[in-house]
């Protein structure tokens, strides 16, 4: 099709341009820059976007926050400028999401294009800024796990990936995979109790909570095995210890900014997530 | 660019053949589109008067008035925080909104929907403001298609000169400012206006479009549009039941 080509000529001359110039940049190994799925954003020009987008995806309960905190505190540690992102966070829309999520009227398709709106509100007024001016980008979650939602909840997977193929495509995509029996452990300790969305209550599954959780978790993660085959995603045992998951993330991320050192022990203000 | 696009959205471009094949719903949609200006809201308002005075089983729905996303279009219009992206997706949201809570439950439950606007005022605006047409398509595949549309058009200046005379100041997304067209509100306004009516005029074969010369007198205009109507739609499937009607035949006398 002619947009696959476009892409694909675009990201030959966008790596040609970083060649040129792979000096000056911190990741020199020649990893080609942040590129598109499809046709780009409208205004947007992918050979400026100079720094590197990470994403760590998983389900709740998979360890994700906590390791985009100690990543986060090792990259600056190493001198590199970090800017995060995650759902429902935008300025546009971010607090409309949760006001739509407590009442039960929203159905999946609006909430569907909520999430798209909050999720390109961020990338285009937070996220490419950033990429642009050299910063690394750590994704708290991303377009896959809001494909997965959606998708469980029955709307097409072409629709999903047709609108998110304006967005850009990640540098890396790290996988923290749990069961979902383990995830359930952890959220209950965490809140006490299961969330209406984590177990997704409103897809009528199972009127047992722990039931409802598990086959909707499970669904989940069958959308994610799907989505790691067509996006290449790094997949991590996200049921090793924290500083083990950590230790994998970082040697990973080392090589792909051409860095050296991975040497990392969290500061004091971190200790608690070091268990 | 056409072809790239009829993958995704069969629905959105289907023959009428092929909707009579798969009408799903017991009701009919009838939409009218056209830029500001160009009567489409006058005729559907006198269209919905006649089929409300008439008894009809009618319901009116407006584009961009869900209340569930109203905070948040406010709020990106009033702070500009809107890109063409995001101003797609949350019209698109609010339009989600409708679909799923109005149209779609009026619309199985044998309702006449009138539309004013629909799913081809986001073809023609968006893709003046950059989105791809292609992208666009597919954003709003899930909308059923309507048994109708009344495309109004009215030459540029005439439309232009109704919306600019009766109005003190014309909104900034309105006059399409966030594209950078004209520093003069009411200059770039005419910019992004001929944009869309060129958008317009390109989905009339590809859409099914029935033109409708918005220079035409009121009335007149009027008289065309339910006799076009009542061919393309059986308007016997929403009139009143026997018994209903001689009632109010007494109450009016």
């Amino acid at each position: 099709m002619a947009s696959a080509k476009n892409s694909h000529s675009q990201s030959a001359a966008s790596r040609n341009g970083q060649r040129g110039k792979s000096a000056a940049k911190p990741n020199g190994h020649g990893n080609g820059p942040a590129r598109f799925y499809g046709t780009p954003l409208p205004g947007v020009n992918p050979e400026e976007l100079s720094g590197s987008l990470i994403v760590v995806e998983g389900t709740d309960g998979s360890g994700r926050s906590t390791q985009i905190s100690l990543l986060t505190e090792w990259l600056e540690s190493e001198g590199f400028a970090v800017e995060t992102m995650g759902l429902r966070r935008s300025f546009l829309v971010g607090e409309d999401i949760d006001a739509l999520m407590a009442e039960n009227a929203v159905t999946r398709m609006t909430l569907a294009l909520m999430y798209s709106t909050d999720f390109f509100d961020q990338l285009e007024r937070r996220i490419l800024p950033a990429l642009r001016s050299g910063l690394i980008v750590l994704a708290d979650r991303y377009i896959f796990t809001l494909i997965a939602r959606s998708a469980v909840r029955g709307i097409s997977r072409d629709y999903l990936h047709g609108i998110y193929e304006i967005a850009l495509r990640p540098d890396l995509t790290f996988w923290l995979d749990v069961r979902p029996e383990v995830a359930f452990d952890r959220e209950f300790k965490k809140s006490q109790t299961i969330s209406y969305w984590e177990s997704g209550r409103d897809m009528s599954l199972s009127n047992d909570l722990f039931q409802s959780f598990i086959r909707y978790q499970s669904m989940i993660e069958r959308e994610f095995e799907y989505l790691s085959k067509r996006h290449s995603f790094q997949e991590i045992d996200g049921e090793a210890s924290v500083a083990d998951v950590n230790r994998e993330l970082r040697k990973k991320i080392a090589w792909h900014l051409g860095i050296r050192s991975t040497h990392y022990r969290p500061s004091h203000a971190l200790a608690h997530l070091w268990r | 660019m056409a072809t790239t696009a009829l993958d995704i959205t069969t629905v959105a471009q289907a023959t009428p053949e092929q909707m009579a094949a798969k009408r799903e719903f017991a009701g009919a949609l009838v939409v009218v589109e056209g830029i500001d200006g160009s009567g489409k809201s006058t005729q559907l308002y006198l269209l919905k008067r006649w089929l409300e005075i008439g008894g009809y089983r009618v319901h009116f729905t407006e584009w961009n008035s869900s209340p569930l996303v109203k905070s948040a279009t406010r709020r990106g219009k009033q702070r500009r925080l809107l890109t063409p992206t995001t101003f797609s997706l949350l019209h698109a949201a609010d339009f989600a909104d409708r679909c799923e809570r109005q149209i779609l439950p009026l619309l199985h439950g044998g309702y006449l929907v009138l539309a004013d606007r629909y799913i081809y005022t986001a073809f023609a605006r968006d893709a003046a403001r950059g989105c791809s047409p292609h992208w666009l398509r597919n954003l709003y595949s899930f909308a059923p298609i309507p048994d109708i549309t009344f495309y109004f058009r009215a030459p540029l200046d005439v439309a232009v000169n109704r919306i600019t005379a009766g109005r003190p100041k014309l909104k900034f997304y309105e006059a399409g400012m966030d594209l950078g067209l004209s520093l003069d509100r009411a200059e770039s306004f005419r910019i992004f206006q001929d944009r869309i009516l060129n958008n317009y005029d390109q989905m009339i074969e590809t859409d099914r479009f029935v033109l409708m010369d918005g220079t035409i007198r009121v009335n007149r205009l009027q008289k065309v549009m339910r006799a076009l109507l009542a061919e393309r739609v059986d308007l016997k499937r929403f009139a009143p039941k026997k018994r209903s009607s001689s009632r109010d035949k007494k109450k009016a006398g």
